[in-house]
């Protein structure tokens, strides 16, 4: 299976390296970090060792480092532009006090959004930015900086879940070039987050302040991916029943991503959700008798997925590979005692 | 598992304990389970573990029910043509503890759109996967028996309280509009209820299982709003009725608070329907943005309520009288309130 994705990713580093021209080094950080497994350097100075037992503040900065990532997405999809300054500097003692770069590829408003899509955009953007200012909020001068992060990431990342050309219709993958492909985007993000915080939510030793506010958080990240998944699954059924029935290659590409999921949903295998698959497959219902699958959950008790901190870095570094320190989405690792995967 | 619920409940317990604590003796003094010494306060908490397993085993014998009327014309204990079809659980009402009753109201909907009948097909299925793992994990000597549940009159009750247009003539049974609004009064509140208890929890691996559904429900919950959102952009039908049924809810739900300021649970209002919002994004001005999402909009955090908030919610104002609890608490959903061990709810 490392292998396959080894290979798999090769193809989309190449890819990525041929449509990133002149972001060389980013590619090469991924290269580094995610096929050949050695341990990239990289330029922010690596804390301390990792302690036995993590803080809650460590769990916190890690859930920040991912909702760096998705606002950054949803702020520039719903405006164009990012974070404010003001949202990414790091606290006085969180050891990262410097921001990292952003990788802005591609990204950009997304283009004829109907003004409905334009609020669902701008609310999903406003929440996700509302989520690193509470955390920040909450973890004070501990507060890690954003890492740097990599935008440009979702090209290599959809090719190796192997979205092709073809299968999304003209031109590569650009989740900020139409609607379609922004909810393929989203949809990168949004199960994962749930997982991520579903995983984490037990780990919290303070459950007056921190674990109820995890599990709100896990709540909204749900609500989100509710959203996403419903609104794949509801064009989906509107492209089949228009006359003539039309494909609508985004629900397939949406399952390609999820099986990449799947495939870097690697490690911790005492963990819950590695005992069985983490996801489920959008699906095209074709009656109004037969099921849709809008809910990621286990078949037999329809509870929602969890994943460790290590599955998620797998994840957003597009690689299955154990120590890696950085890649994919954070060319320079998260800025978390969990940066480097260890399982 | 029975002994993972057990934990999990225990550490509900512990929480609560802690929540009341932190309210200060003031506050404890107006509630109605409270003392105002720390000792006899900590003795009036009398939940268990079960206790809690068994108040969202009866939320969801009343979510179940609602979907698979709604998908197959039939309660959870009665498979037919089209639950068999749907793979939907055939539950075995094994719950013995309290008053078994009976379900009344509530036929197939006669769905026009693939879009919102599979949903509905599919949700059923889920609600009633959930009450199988809590009837299998609570152990049919301790798990609640099926409440009295009214899913027919209950919805014109609250959509008359709530003031929506023809209220009286409110069966959310008619169309695929009506079903939505139908689901709509339920889901939101599924996610705070888990909310409140989650924390609860001191197992990780109970707690896991509460997150795992937690999440369940808010998926459920943002399919809901999107689908009707898609179906009334403008909010001129369907969706100004989430307007109505949120006020609701927030108001029953802060009565739940029964006068105490809140501490670790939301102010007024902790609910929202539809109607867009103004938001800042990044360095750019007041955007208008949808409400996909029922959290608190000042730090999108999803709201939590107690037991007592979401019993007023489903009785219809039944849980609460003045700056009491009333157990039980009767009323819309649950006619003879909800089964409940020793100790009730309230």
């Amino acid at each position: 299976m490392e292998k396959k994705l080894t290979t798999l990713i090769d193809k989309a580093l190449s890819r990525r390296s041929f449509l990133a021209g002149s972001s060389t080094l980013a590619a090469a950080t991924v290269i580094a970090g995610c096929s050949s497994g050695t341990d990239y350097v990289p330029p922010t100075p690596t804390p301390t060792p990792t302690p036995t037992t993590p803080t809650d503040a460590d769990y916190l900065n890690y859930a920040l480092n991912l909702e760096y990532l998705e606002a950054q997405f949803y702020l520039y999809a719903a405006t164009g532009s990012g974070l404010a300054a003001a949202d990414i500097a790091g606290g006085a003692s969180s050891g990262y006090t410097t921001p990292g770069t952003l990788t802005a590829g591609s990204a950009a408003q997304v283009p004829n959004l109907t003004p409905a899509q334009q609020q669902i955009l701008n609310e999903i953007a406003y929440e996700e930015q509302s989520h690193v200012r509470f955390l920040r909020s909450a973890l004070g001068a501990s507060a890690v900086a954003m890492p740097s992060i990599d935008l440009s990431f979702f090209g290599p990342l959809a090719v190796a879940a192997g979205i092709t050309t073809a299968a999304t219709g003209t031109g590569s993958f650009n989740p900020f070039s139409s609607f379609d492909y922004f909810l393929v985007g989203a949809f990168i993000f949004e199960d994962v987050g749930v997982t991520a915080y579903s995983g984490a939510a037990g780990l919290l030793t303070d459950k007056t302040v921190n674990l109820p506010a995890a599990a709100g958080i896990l709540a909204v990240e749900a609500y989100h991916a509710g959203y996403i998944r419903t609104s794949l699954t509801g064009r989906a059924i509107a492209a089949a029943g228009a006359s003539p029935a039309t494909a609508y290659p985004y629900l397939a590409a949406a399952n390609q991503v999820a099986a990449l999921r799947a495939t870097l949903t690697v490690g911790d295998s005492a963990a819950p959700s590695t005992t069985g698959s983490v996801e489920t497959d959008l699906i095209l219902p074709t009656s109004v008798r037969t099921a849709s699958a809008i809910v990621a959950a286990d078949p037999t008790h329809a509870v929602g997925f969890a994943r460790t901190v290590n599955q998620v870095h797998h994840i957003v570094y597009g690689s299955a590979t154990v120590g890696v320190k950085s890649g994919g989405f954070f060319p320079s690792g998260t800025n978390s005692i969990f940066a480097t995967t260890t399982a | 598992m029975a002994n993972q619920e057990t934990q999990l409940l225990d550490e509900i317990i512990v929480t609560n304990r802690r929540k009341m604590l932190t309210l200060g003796a003031s506050s404890l003094a107006a509630l109605v389970l409270g003392a105002s010494s720390t000792k006899a306060e900590a003795a009036t908490v009398a939940y268990t573990d079960t206790d809690i397993l068994n108040f969202a085993l009866n939320l969801e014998y009343l979510e179940a029910n609602y979907y698979y009327l709604a998908a197959f014309g039939t309660t959870i204990d009665v498979a037919n043509a089209a639950s068999t079809a749907a793979n939907a659980p055939l539950i075995s009402l094994t719950g013995t503890v309290g008053t078994a009753g009976t379900v009344s109201g509530g036929s197939a909907v006669p769905f026009s759109t693939i879009t919102v009948g599979s949903y509905a097909v599919e949700t059923a299925v889920e609600e009633g996967k959930h009450v199988q793992l809590l009837l299998s994990a609570l152990g049919p000597t301790v798990a609640v028996a099926q409440p009295a549940i009214n899913l027919g009159t209950s919805f014109q009750t609250l959509a008359t309280a709530a003031q929506i247009p023809g209220g009286a003539a409110f069966s959310p049974y008619a169309s695929d509009e009506t079903f939505l609004v139908g689901a709509y009064v339920f889901e939101d509140v599924g996610v705070t209820a888990y909310h409140g208890a989650a924390p609860l929890l001191t197992s990780a691996a109970n707690l896991g299982t509460a997150a795992g559904i937690l999440a369940v429900e808010a998926y459920h919950a943002g399919l809901i709003r999107t689908t009707i959102n898609y179906l009334d952009p403008t909010a001129t039908g369907i969706a100004s009725y989430t307007n109505l049924i949120s006020t609701l809810r927030a108001t029953l739900s802060q009565a739940g608070l029964l006068g105490v300021a809140p501490g670790t649970f939301d102010p007024a209002p902790d609910d929202y329907g539809l109607a867009t919002f103004n938001v800042s994004l990044g360095a750019s001005a007041n955007v208008t943005a949808t409400r996909l999402t029922d959290a608190n909009p000042a730090n999108v955090v999803a709201f939590s309520r107690n037991t007592t908030q979401v019993l007023n919610i489903v009785t219809g104002g039944g849980a609460v009288s003045g700056t009491t609890a009333v157990s039980p608490a009767t009323g819309v959903f649950f006619p003879n309130g909800m089964n409940a061990g020793p100790n009730g709810f309230r």
